[in-house]
């Protein structure tokens, strides 16, 4: 590995030649800006990167935002995807907790869900390494596992032919966090949290994705009405860029996310 | 962080994409952006697990969407194979607009650092500035 002090002279170097550059570059086009790549990669942000930056605008007892256990058995696969990506999500509020049971208890039922789903074998390595960082308290490292678990998940998925399970994963990722995040900044509204909530990029490509859904998997009970509330959602989470989302704006954001990740934790009835 | 590195690693020596083997050149690709990525870490910067990896073609700059929170910091760092011998990285705001990074450039690798003032879409743009077109991979790091 480069030591950093030999990065950070060649970059003061590099600096100098280069800053001038960056202003000089042409804004993009509008059709460069439609045709630009979107990943589940890198265009989704992790569970992570949204707590970090809330964790900026003041000190958060994250063991408010636990919720209560949620089933692991569910009958359909589909509903345990979403639930998969509600986990992990729910894996990171723990470890932002600091808590270390909550954090190994969440680990076991992602493990459950994964080996129903039939791509344990690919994370029961990342399980067991979650406990013993879990109980080592080594949090930083949880969160890498943590992202690694999730990203084996979605490889093991693809590799069985299962990539709109992948899709469903980060759905639930996403509403989790989100039901997460806005449940926090409805209760302690400010105008820097309320504008972390403006994601219509995000939703925009979790959008898409879900159209390109398979027929029989858009016909799961549980994803027809995530696709359902992930509409309304676009349209509410597109805040304007130079107004900061009102105390209302959050609360309707918070309540549909709440209903929405509620839907796809209840059991399926025939 | 060393055992991440080693992990994204082997997996970059296993695939890129889930479904076929990586070339030897997306290996280097990644192996440098990773090498300069992990020196951003030792400032508190974590490097996400994902990673975005294709080749330069002449005449088109890889342009990729990512999605930011103000408040958070930013590296942006894109290695490339050894062919390339100058690349560069910008970053624009939803609008399109190049928004002003802390660069940092040494032949086939290049980063862009910068805390976006509101969250939303963001593009980074990658470019191939000499040498002849091969792969690159683009990883980034938040704190």
């Amino acid at each position: 590995m480069i030591p950093t002090l030999r990065i950070l002279a060649s970059g003061l170097a590099a600096v100098c030649l280069c800053a001038s550059a960056a202003g000089e570059a042409t804004p993009l086009t509008p059709e460069e800006i439609a045709t630009a790549t979107k990943t589940d990669d890198l265009s989704i942000p992790m569970p992570g990167e949204f707590m970090a930056s809330l964790n900026k605008i003041g000190k958060i007892d994250w063991t408010k935002m636990f919720r209560p256990p949620i089933a692991t058995n569910y009958t359909s696969r589909e509903q345990m995807a979403l639930n998969l990506g509600g986990l992990i999500a729910d894996g990171y509020v723990a470890i932002e907790a600091e808590d270390s049971l909550q954090v190994k208890n969440i680990g076991k039922d992602i493990l459950a869900i994964a080996r129903t789903l039939g791509v344990s074998k690919d994370v029961l390595e990342r399980g067991g390494s979650i406990a013993n960082f879990a109980d080592q308290k080594q949090w930083e490292q949880l969160k890498e596992e943590l992202e690694a678990t999730q990203n084996e998940v979605k490889t093991a998925m693809t590799e069985r032919k299962d990539s709109d399970l992948v899709t469903l994963v980060t759905v639930g990722g996403w509403l989790r966090a989100t039901e997460v995040m806005s449940g926090y900044v409805a209760k302690n509204h400010t105008d820097a949290g309320a504008k972390l909530l403006r994601q219509p990029g995000v939703v925009a490509f979790l959008n898409k994705r879900l159209g390109g859904l398979g027929e029989k998997v858009r016909g799961d009970a549980t994803v027809a009405a995530v696709q359902k509330k992930m509409g309304e959602l676009e349209k509410l989470i597109s805040f304007p860029l130079e107004r900061a989302p009102s105390g209302d704006d959050v609360k309707q954001l918070n309540t549909l996310t709440t209903e929405v990740v509620k839907d796809i934790s209840r059991k399926q009835t025939k | 962080m060393k055992r991440l590195l080693f992990a994204l690693a082997l997996a970059t020596a296993t695939t890129t994409s889930p479904l076929r083997a990586a070339s030897d050149d997306e290996v280097a690709a990644r192996k440098l952006a990773l090498e300069v990525a992990g020196a951003f870490s030792n400032d508190g910067f974590k490097i996400r697990d994902g990673n975005w990896g294709g080749k330069f073609v002449a005449g088109k700059s890889p342009l990729i969407q990512v999605n930011l929170y103000a408040g958070n910091q930013y590296w942006f760092t894109v290695g490339a194979a050894e062919a390339a011998k100058k690349v560069a990285i910008t970053v624009f705001d939803e609008a399109g607009k190049p928004v002003v990074t802390d660069p940092y450039a040494d032949t086939s690798v290049a980063a862009a650092g910068f805390a976006p003032a509101n969250s939303g879409p963001y593009y980074i743009r990658l470019e191939l500035a000499e040498g002849t077109p091969t792969a690159f991979c683009l990883i980034y790091s938040y704190r």
